[in-house]
């Protein structure tokens, strides 16, 4: 008998909202919006996304609070279960409660060595991330596997710059990093600026902005950030494609129509709040191009009196 | 001269340890005997109402007569001398004529003749002329009833006239035929007054002028004091295996609020039926799945009952005669589901006369025309539609035109009944329904992040059925129930451009009943239930399934599709006895039964299984009698399960319920009865995902899961006889489950420790109601979660729960329901006019509960809140 699974939607569509919950674009907390690995090249050539067995690949994050950021903690493990390195929460607390000042210089040593074994690649802003690829890190793939690619868990806790720093104040996140053998490799793409109400800001400009009023803000992408690349299906037969990158929106204060905004009509609707804050704003969208590929952009606001 | 005045104004069943099933025909006043007027009342200028309950007796004549509210001063020993002499036509259920009692409103009042203040009588005046009877006829017509337009036979019309004096003068009484005509001889010219007095119909005065040389032909209407009030709709069910039923009359069925008038979603005020969550129309029984519910059409299986958003069911009301809800403990007639039944049984016999019924209110429009044909009228024709209009209204709310959201559903009936000469009886019913929900945004607008989601959403339902049945006595004893379906089912899902998900299937389904009554103590039922399905389907999904990298969101995806058909087969066979050894063979009945459950995708899944059941009833004393069952029940695998892309074997058995019940009924007084039971259900065989699925390969699904279900169910009614009726049903109930051997229990997902559901409604003068429905469920359960870990690639956050699954519950439920009506009467047709009330006093229930993006906050989604609701019905009888 067929039955009637057709009630799941309707019923959202009837019901009435539920009591408003804090929104994703809404930054009110530590959060981590964006990591982007790029490998490190020594050959002149553009650093991609998607690094080859024996590649270095150098990471950057976008890390956001209305409060000062204590620490970034990174690991990678290329043996990972579905959310990364198997961590002794223990040895993060010691980073993150401040027992490490406690510390001898040699359990100190002794606490990163640990921390090391586990996979971990860098502490912003002491030690800036960095992770190798393994040689062997795709052998036992087929060569179409080897193509199409495997990724690499990369765990990033973000803790705030606080004495006392509970569980629930954590950011905890991970990312796939892509490695592959692939023939046309992804790159990040790069968002060069913002173009407001359809005038292009320069490059790293102050948007003024009049308090109550909607901005359509369309992001601005570099040339060759929608790549083309080649896609070898399961058949054995490689396909032409294109990447839809789509974005989404945060903000302090104010308000999106959406969250997110889909290529190509990328552009995002921000309601500035109708009472101007008394600290300064700041906008940020961040680009994801599907294929493990990130970029973002910050923009900073001052309200018009 | 005194005038009796009486109104019939109820019908409540026999007094019978066993509660009747509906009624075909009600008890007709046959013959009416005028109460003498106590004469110190009439000295005093006295007039009295006597509220009597009479009990009729299986051939029409009264049994007994008691007083329900006295009038005194001579009034009710006067009544109640008259009522014993009345003399009615039986009423009639599915199993001939019964006993029933009803309630009578004898009324005294004087006539204008005799009143303290008339000014003249007919003996006081000049005695009339006798009427010669070679006179012409020059005063004739008819007498209809107002609304109905139905000729009234066997009327007394006093025809009089005003004398010199003033004073009325008595011309003549005449009586009308059976097509309602009245003709006088001779009526002397002028002004006179035709009087019609009858009890159950307002007392109507009609002036009428009569020309020398001239014939005066004047149609007189009256109004019926009881418009409706003895449709009996609904029940639980009747067959003698079951242990637990209940009556509902249609006119309760109209007055409770919430319910649209609609009989089926009364099942939900029932004990044992749990709250369904908001807009689903999930039947959760005695804390089943709701998959683990058959609904049937004439006990013929549907995919649904309830239209999208679960306010109406799928079968217009008007064309339904009965529904049987059976919560458990029921007999081997039905099968296939370990959980409850409910079955809308539609009309048996259409009445006489043509009749057209539309209604309207917020959802949709239908209407319904019934009738008969033939010289004997053994043709006899029913067919309804109805359409809704939600989604006609919605752009109306909604400003940007590029947002498109269209709900909107049809159904429809017909019902052809042929009863020739002879121990034959034919009916076909054809009936069919259509759910769509469509939506679409701008192209602007992003629904979600991936790309495959973007574009229109449709939902499509759609099922058809055609029934035909036959039942022929074809031998003493013997009797030959058959019925045979076919029809198709299909549903679709769009989403975008990439998603499709399409099943249709062909259904044919064969009932087969040899009843074989030996004598008043044993019966003997042998049958046989067949269902076959084949089916067929489309998937096309935007990612290939059975391929585990594409499981990873940055893996490049490849759209998939998948077509193919599959057959499967129910052929369950059954046998059910009744016996009945005691000499008073109501007393006690023994009914053990046994079926073989079935079920056959050939290649892929053969599986059976014997159902043993047993049911007892026992009228301990008068008015008290206790019941029980105990049984086996199984369930086939739902069609995803029993489903292998592969082909390859299924390992699965059919899910296992074993049940117990025992209750009581109690007879509390007139009209209101005490039930009470309570139940356990043991599950076992559950079907549940293979946890150690790694690959196309390995079982999708197994028999590891487990469960119970156990309660107290308690039902005091007061049926709806006289002005009030009304019933507080109350469950208390616990359902667990057990997925896997080495895992916890936890509570059902819909488990409701308390069902409380109190209605009321009451008839006012001049044919107003009102009603009200108040319902209380402790809030399902939920699990709870906090700890979202934030996914980079695909901007969501994973939640951890922190706490066992269903370890936490939502807020309380509790919601009241309000009900007006008035009923306008003209000549020619009534109409009906109402307004629902929904949710008068809090307004917005929590439903479900969500979280914010990262888990660190949650709400709810809430129910609607007040919403008035208006509808009318009109009534056309020709």
């Amino acid at each position: 008998m067929i039955r009637p699974l057709r009630f799941a939607v309707f019923p959202l569509l009837l019901a009435c909202s539920s009591d408003e919950l804090s929104p994703s674009w809404r930054i009110d907390r530590l959060r981590i919006l964006a990591v982007a690995g790029d490998t490190v090249v020594t050959d002149g050539s553009a650093p991609t996304a998607e690094p080859r067995p024996g590649d270095t690949v150098q990471f950057r994050s976008l890390v956001v609070s209305p409060d000062p950021v204590g620490a970034v903690v990174w690991f990678a493990c290329a043996s990972a279960g579905s959310y990364g390195c198997d961590i002794d929460s223990a040895d993060l607390s010691a980073l993150s409660d401040g027992s490490m000042d406690t510390l001898t210089p040699e359990e100190q040593l002794a606490l990163f060595a640990e921390l090391q074994a586990a996979g971990l690649i860098g502490v912003e802003p002491f030690l800036p991330p960095s992770y190798t690829v393994p040689d062997d890190y795709l052998t036992s793939l087929t060569e179409a596997q080897r193509t199409e690619g495997t990724p690499i868990i990369v765990n990033l806790t973000a803790i705030p710059d606080e004495a006392d720093v509970a569980e629930a104040d954590l950011e905890i996140a991970f990312k796939r990093l892509p490695v592959s053998e692939a023939l046309t490799p992804n790159h990040n793409p790069v968002i060069t600026g913002l173009r407001v109400e359809g005038i292009d800001l320069a490059p790293g400009a102050t948007l003024t902005v009049v308090p109550g009023y909607p901005y359509e803000i369309e992001p601005i992408l570099s040339e060759g950030s929608v790549e083309d690349y080649t896609y070898v299906n399961q058949d054995g037969n490689a396909e032409a494609r294109t990447e839809e990158p789509y974005f989404n929106w945060y903000t302090k204060h104010g308000s999106f129509f959406q969250e997110y905004s889909l290529y190509p009509n990328t552009s995002a609707t921000w309601y500035a709040p109708a009472e101007p804050p008394a600290e300064t704003d700041t906008l940020w969208v961040v680009v994801r191009d599907r294929r493990g590929g990130m970029g973002w952009y910050t923009l900073d606001l001052r309200y018009s009196l | 001269m005194i005038l009796a005045l009486c109104l019939s104004i109820g019908l409540a069943a026999a007094a019978s340890p066993e509660e009747p099933p509906p009624l075909v025909k009600e008890p007709a006043l046959v013959t009416f005997v005028d109460a003498p007027y106590p004469e110190a009342a009439q000295a005093a200028g006295l007039e009295g109402k006597v509220l009597l309950a009479i009990e009729i007796d299986a051939t029409g004549k009264v049994a007994a007569v008691t007083v329900e509210r006295a009038a005194g001063y001579g009034f009710d020993e006067a009544a109640v001398e008259a009522a014993k002499q009345f003399i009615f036509s039986p009423a009639e259920d599915t199993t001939g004529p019964v006993p029933v009692i009803i309630e009578f409103e004898y009324g005294f009042v004087l006539d204008v003749t005799t009143r303290p203040d008339a000014v003249s009588a007919p003996t006081s005046g000049e005695p009339p002329a006798p009427i010669p009877t070679e006179a012409p006829i020059n005063l004739e017509g008819e007498l209809r009833e107002m609304g109905t337009r139905r000729p009234l036979a066997a009327f007394t019309l006093r025809v009089s006239q005003r004398g010199p004096d003033g004073s009325e003068v008595f011309v003549a009484e005449v009586e009308t035929d059976a097509q309602g005509r009245y003709a006088l001889r001779g009526a002397p010219p002028g002004q006179l007054t035709i009087r019609v007095v009858r009890p159950g119909y307002d007392t109507l005065e009609q002036q009428v002028e009569v020309v020398t040389g001239d014939a005066t032909d004047a149609r007189l209407w009256v109004k019926n004091l009881a418009y409706g009030d003895v449709g009996v709709v609904g029940s639980y069910r009747r067959e003698t295996t079951e242990i637990t039923r209940r009556t509902i009359t249609m006119e309760e069925v109209r007055r409770i609020p919430g319910t649209f008038g609609d009989p089926i979603r009364v099942v939900q005020s029932m004990p044992g039926a749990a709250r369904s969550p908001f807009g689903s129309g999930l039947l959760i029984i005695r804390g089943s799945n709701p998959q683990d519910t058959g609904v049937y059409v004439d006990g013929i299986r549907i995919p649904y009952i309830y239209h999208l958003g679960g306010y109406e069911s799928v079968i217009n009301p008007d064309i339904v005669g009965a529904v049987d809800y059976l919560p458990g403990g029921f007999g081997v007639q039905y099968g296939r589901s370990t959980g409850g039944a409910v079955d809308a049984r539609t009309v048996e016999e259409f009445p006489e006369r043509n009749k057209i019924i539309a209604s309207a209110d917020i959802l949709d429009a239908g209407a319904m025309y019934s009738g008969r044909l033939g010289d004997r009228g053994q043709h006899q024709v029913g067919l309804a539609a109805r359409r809704s209009y939600i989604d006609l209204f919605i752009p109306l709310f909604i400003s940007d035109p590029e947002l498109v959201v269209k709900p909107y559903w049809w159904d429809y009936q017909g019902k052809y009944i042929y009863e020739p000469k002879g121990d034959h009886r034919f009916s076909l019913l054809v009936f069919g329904f259509q759910d769509i929900l469509e939506a679409s945004t701008p192209a602007s607008t992003a629904q979600g992040t991936d790309t495959s989601t973007q574009g229109d959403l449709a939902t499509i339902y759609q099922t058809h059925r055609i029934v035909a049945s036959w039942e022929w006595e074809f031998k003493e004893r013997w009797k030959l129930d058959t019925l045979f379906a076919t029809g198709r089912d299909t549903a679709s899902f769009l989403l975008g451009n990439d998603w499709r998900l399409y099943q249709g299937q062909w259904v044919a389904e064969v009932r087969v009943d040899v009843p074989y009554e030996h004598n008043e103590h044993f019966k003997l039922v042998p049958g046989i239930d067949f269902l076959g399905l084949i089916a067929d389907y489309t998937i096309e999904l935007p990612f290939d399934p059975s391929s585990l990298a594409e499981t990873d969101p940055l893996a490049e995806r490849e759209p998939y599709t998948l077509a193919g058909d599959q057959n499967a087969w129910s052929p369950d066979p059954y046998v059910f006895a009744e016996i009945r050894p005691l000499e008073d063979e109501e007393r006690l009945l023994i009914s053990p039964g046994l079926r073989l459950s079935t079920v056959i995708v050939p290649g892929e899944l053969f599986s059976y299984d014997w159902d043993p059941r047993f049911a007892t009833r026992f009228l301990v004393v008068p008015k008290t009698t206790v019941k029980g069952s105990v049984g086996l029940y199984h369930q086939t695998p739902q069609p995803y399960q029993a489903y292998r892309p592969d082909d390859e074997p299924i390992e699965l058995k059919l899910e296992r319920s074993l049940s117990y019940t025992l209750g009581f009924e109690q007879e509390l007084g007139q009209a209101v009865r005490a039930d009470g039971e309570v139940f356990y259900k043991s599950l076992s065989h559950l079907i549940v995902p293979n946890p150690n699925f790694t690959g196309l390969e390995d079982e999708y699904f197994l028999n590891d899961g487990v469960g119970r279900a156990y309660g107290l169910e308690v039902l005091v009614r007061r049926q709806s006889v006289g002005r009030f009726f009304g019933w507080i049903s109350y469950t208390l109930s616990r359902s667990e489950r057990r997925d896997y051997l080495e895992e916890d229990w936890y509570d059902f997902d819909f488990d409701q420790t308390h069902i409380l559901v109190a209605l009321a409604g009451y008839k006012l003068p001049r044919d107003f109601q009102l009603g009200g429905r108040l319902q209380y469920a402790t809030g399902n359960p939920t699990t709870p979660y906090s700890l979202g870990v934030y996914d980079i690639d695909t901007d969501s956050y994973n939640a951890f729960s922190t706490g066992s699954r269903n370890s936490e519950r939502l807020p309380p439920y509790w919601t009241v329901h309000l009900r007006a009506e008035k009923l306008f009467t003209f000549r020619a047709w009534q109409l009906l006019v109402y307004t629902d009330l929904l949710n008068v006093l809090r307004g917005t229930n929590p439903e479900f509960e969500v979280y914010n993006y990262d888990y660190t906050e949650h709400s709810y989604i809430r129910g609607l809140p007040f919403i008035p609701s208006l509808g009318v019905e009109a009534r056309f009888e020709f």
